[in-house]
């Protein structure tokens, strides 16, 4: 019996394998990461895919997905039309379209960024130092098995480098398009590196959408936000009902420096969010966003780590699910704060409403601390609507299905209100909460 | 500064009080283990063949599984072939008092406090003594046998009771649950069995001290608790061990069974030797498995426990709430100061329908050592109306502490509440400055917030407990400032 396992499991990362060969021969990779490409699928050989026990995917069933053998996408194409609904306003000249990973020049627009954003390819950006040091480390303490797959395919991605004391008013959109596999089930690789040179502000919308089906995006973005730089990054995951979505965010905070994240998750078959934050100097700050709507076999698991590197950083982290049908959600989010880490200010809530007896929802939201004058505390609940409320909402005239909804999206609302981009908010309430109307009816 | 903050870390300081040995006459098996040391112990202890097979389907089950590493603890392995697996004091003909009982042996146990005259005379308490591995004496039998109430060895239980045993032992921790327990199932000598017959109240709180003895002598206690409908009864368990700079392993399994609306409270006072405070070495391992099933309707089971000592604990005492109604609760102080590890916490299981459970822990970490608590609490599907409410709060003295939290939260129905929090602190310099404005010493100071840290744990505790608790505590935090 558990040689047949042993032998699937095999096959899973065999597959992996034949593909990168594959990769190897016909995607021709450029020189310059070739060497980062070779080194990663090692890095994926030691690390496996993870079994049912592995720490990092205690909530997270990746069996059909290592099962399923995946094909690259070379033949990129995609409706303008499509593409363009999905430019929020604001955004027209001030976005770039990944199509399958690759970025598409003609449907891609940056004139209004100006001079102070410098746009490349990683192959561009690799050739300095310091990015290449960072490619470097992060690829050799991978620690994510579906992150190590993404740096093994990588191909040119993209940099995002903001100049130092430039505070750009734009807000610049990342939108990556998947057109899906009519064939088969196809896999991408979406990579970014974005860079906040000191005293820099930035606000990133990374959004992706699906225009046909069966695939599996396995995006990977890497951070670096310098001294008293500022970024806020918004996350909106619309893809297909039947996708993949692994991502995972890499940020490096410097001295005073701040990030503000928001991720919203409007339901596929498996979205699974790694966010892995360093606050390596003094006075950096965190704060983390996410809210999931989930129905039917959908599910949202969040993975955070924040490491806490030295003193005077503060962090926060809020998260909100709410799970109908058979969906499932999870939070397994750790804060270790390191030695030395003193006057450390952290805290974590995860909030989960549970509308069916189907459904699940499991968190875990560790604290791991080696200092002693700080300020740690997380919180996790996991409930149904409040009786109370429902009544007093009934004794005003309101029929129990407006009740519900008034409360189900009051619950979401609270994050979603938080996303300082109104053509997001206004586009979350079309979408993300409409769910929770018809859910209710 | 420095030498203040110096002192609220030697406010925890303690060396152990305790340490000293007692030389018996020891009834000892070579090192190691096999087949034949598992069938010499059955044989030992004269067991009927049920207790045989079931100590020989562990030991084939254990040597199949593999050493926890999940853990957050860190320590050298262990040779289960270089650890006896049998020790006792050398039989001696059946004590009808305590009088006949070997005078060292009740030295033993002056020194610890607990004089067993005065307690059999004064306190009103039952004590099983575990010295070593054998009981030496068992008081107040009689006394219970009037209403019926089973309270003696695990051997006696075995050669009285075999029915009872043979119905129970291993439903709540099966032989294979996990590596140590399947160990234990293999190789325990004695412990203690408490049967409580339907609609009995306990006339008085049981208790039963143990004492790890002989060095190098692992200890592998088991004790079963039955409390049929409608009784209730409550039992105190305190540890304290001789300093060796051997590391001794104590692997104990504890299994609580409660049928309708019955009610068990097992408290706990450990306070084994933790290893030198400068260099961690030595010091007792502390691998237990404690697990009640509330099985019938409307049954309850609470854990509470106070962990001062060992140099690693890896203990979660846990409650399988299976009957509908049941409730679980779990209350716990785990102090750690020296080089000390502790990775504790409890696990809830809603099973049945209304089932409710609290969790109360609270860490102090100290000096090196590291302390974590790690908890479970699971809604199955069928679990409509749980309730949870979890609060795990940390407190660090000295920077070179570190606390740890590992909830864990998986729910599976919409009816249910579930609700957790934790948080850490220091105690604050504000706060020591205004005890000692007020006149208090330092120590004083320390002492009560320490108190008050963990109030909500202390008064669940049985009146005796609660003064040892509290007693213990101050013990470890005495030869502090000024």
């Amino acid at each position: 019996m558990s040689s047949v396992i042993e032998e699937s499991k095999n096959g899973a990362e065999s597959a992996v394998l034949a593909l990168h060969k594959q990769f190897l021969d016909a995607d021709q990779p450029s020189a310059d990461l070739l060497p980062f490409n070779k080194k990663a699928l090692d890095i994926f050989e030691s690390l496996k895919f993870p079994h049912r026990k592995h720490e990092m995917y205690t909530f997270v069933n990746t069996k059909v997905l290592a099962d399923t053998s995946f094909s690259l996408k070379t033949e990129n194409s995609v409706q303008n039309s499509f593409v363009k609904q999905h430019i929020y306003a604001g955004c027209e000249r001030s976005h770039l379209t990944f199509v399958d990973g690759a970025l598409c020049p003609e449907l891609s627009d940056a004139t209004a960024l100006g001079t102070s954003v410098k746009i490349g390819s990683l192959i561009e950006a690799v050739k300095d130092e310091s990015f290449k040091n960072i490619l470097q480390k992060s690829i050799e303490q991978e620690n994510d098995v579906f992150a190590s797959i993404n740096s093994a395919f990588m191909k040119q991605g993209v940099m995002v480098k903001v100049s130092r004391d430039k505070q750009v008013e734009v807000p610049l959109q990342i939108l990556n398009v998947s057109s899906g596999g009519d064939s088969g089930p196809v896999m991408t690789v979406p990579r970014a590196y974005i860079h906040l040179e000191p005293s820099s502000e930035l606000k990133l919308i990374v959004k992706y959408v699906g225009d046909g089906s069966n695939y599996f995006v396995n995006s990977v973005q890497d951070m670096v936000i310098e001294d008293n730089a500022t970024l806020t990054h918004i996350q909106i995951e619309a893809d297909s009902k039947d996708a993949w979505n692994f991502s995972k965010n890499r940020i490096f905070l410097k001295r005073d420096s701040k990030y503000l994240g928001y991720q919203t998750v409007s339901g596929t078959r498996l979205v699974r969010n790694h966010n892995e934050v360093w606050l390596n100097e003094s006075g950096a700050e965190m704060e983390l966003n996410g809210v999931s709507v989930l129905e039917e076999d959908e599910q949202s698991h969040q993975f955070v780590r924040v490491h806490h590197e030295v003193e005077n950083c503060t962090s926060h982290q809020y998260f909100k699910n709410i799970i109908n049908d058979r969906a499932r959600a999870s939070f397994d989010g750790t804060v270790v704060v390191n030695k030395g880490a003193q006057l450390t200010n952290s805290d974590q809530l995860i909030n989960n409403l549970m509308l069916s007896d189907e459904g699940h929802a499991d968190c875990k939201p560790n604290l791991m601390i080696f200092a002693d004058d700080v300020k740690c505390a997380h919180g996790a609940t996991v409930g149904q609507l409040d009786d109370d409320q429902l009544f007093y909402l009934k004794t005003r005239g309101l029929s129990e299905s407006v009740a519900k909804e008034i409360l189900t999206q009051s619950f979401a609302r609270s994050i979603v209100q938080k996303i300082p981009f109104e053509p997001v908010v206004k586009e979350l309430d079309e979408t993300l909460l409409k769910k929770l109307v018809a859910n209710n009816e | 500064m420095e030498t203040k903050e110096n002192s609220v870390a030697d406010a925890i300081d303690n060396d152990y009080k305790y340490g000293f040995t007692t030389n018996v006459e020891s009834d000892t098996f070579a090192k190691g283990l096999d087949e034949g040391v598992v069938r010499a112990i059955s044989k030992k202890k004269g067991e009927p063949d049920f207790m045989l097979n079931f100590r020989l389907k562990a030991y084939e089950k254990w040597l199949t599984m593999k050493e926890p590493a999940w853990p957050n603890v860190q320590y050298p392995k262990i040779d289960f072939q270089n650890i006896s697996y049998y020790s006792a004091p050398k039989p001696k003909k059946k004590l009808a008092s305590l009088d006949e009982v070997d005078p060292e042996v009740l030295n033993t146990f002056e020194k610890l406090g607990i004089p067993l005259e005065e307690q059999k005379k004064l306190a009103n308490v039952a004590v099983d003594a575990v010295f070593d591995s054998v009981s030496v004496a068992t008081t107040h039998k009689k006394k219970l046998m009037e209403v019926g109430i089973i309270f003696c060895s695990f051997s006696d239980a075995v050669k009285d009771y075999p029915e009872l045993i043979e119905e129970y032992l291993g439903t709540v921790v099966p032989i294979g649950d996990n590596y140590y327990a399947a160990l234990n199932s293999a190789v325990f000598t004695d412990g203690s069995f408490v049967y409580i017959p339907p609609d009995t109240i306990s006339p008085m709180e049981l208790s039963t001290y143990f004492r790890i003895n002989t060095e190098e002598t692992g200890q592998f206690e088991r004790t079963l608790i039955i409390c049929a409908e409608n009784s209730y009864v409550s039992y105190l368990e305190g540890c304290t061990a001789p300093q060796f700079d051997t590391n001794q392993l104590h692997a104990a399994v504890v299994e609580l069974v409660t049928l309708d609306n019955a009610e068990i409270k097992y408290s706990t006072v450990q306070n084994w030797y933790a290893g030198d405070p400068e260099t961690g070495k030595g010091g007792i391992y502390n691998f237990v498995t404690k697990r009640g099933k509330c099985q019938g309707e409307k049954s309850k089971i609470s854990w509470t426990q106070v962990e001062t000592g060992s140099a690693i604990t890896w203990k979660y005492p846990s409650c399988i709430l299976q009957g509908d109604g049941s409730v679980g609760e779990f209350y716990s102080v785990a102090l750690t100061n020296g080089y000390m590890q502790a990775d504790t916490g409890t696990k809830m299981m809603h099973i049945g329908k209304n089932t409710r459970s609290s969790i109360i822990s609270k860490g102090i970490s100290a000096d090196h050592s590291s302390n974590s608590y790690r908890g479970l609490v699971r809604v199955g599907k069928n679990a409509t109306d749980a309730r949870n409410y979890t609060q795990c709060d940390s407190m660090l003295v000295g920077d070179q502490s570190s606390a740890h939290t590992f909830p864990y939260i998986e729910t599976g129905n919409s009816s249910l509440q579930i609700e957790h929090e934790a948080s850490t602190s220091k105690i604050s310099e504000e706060q020591l400055f205004y005890f000692e404005q007020r006149g208090i010493s330092r120590e004083n100071a320390i002492a009560t917030i320490i108190n008050g840290f963990c109030k909500d744990v202390f008064k669940q505790l049985p009146m005796e407990f609660a003064v040892e608790a509290q007693k213990l505590l101050t013990l470890k935090l005495e030869n502090s400032v000024g």
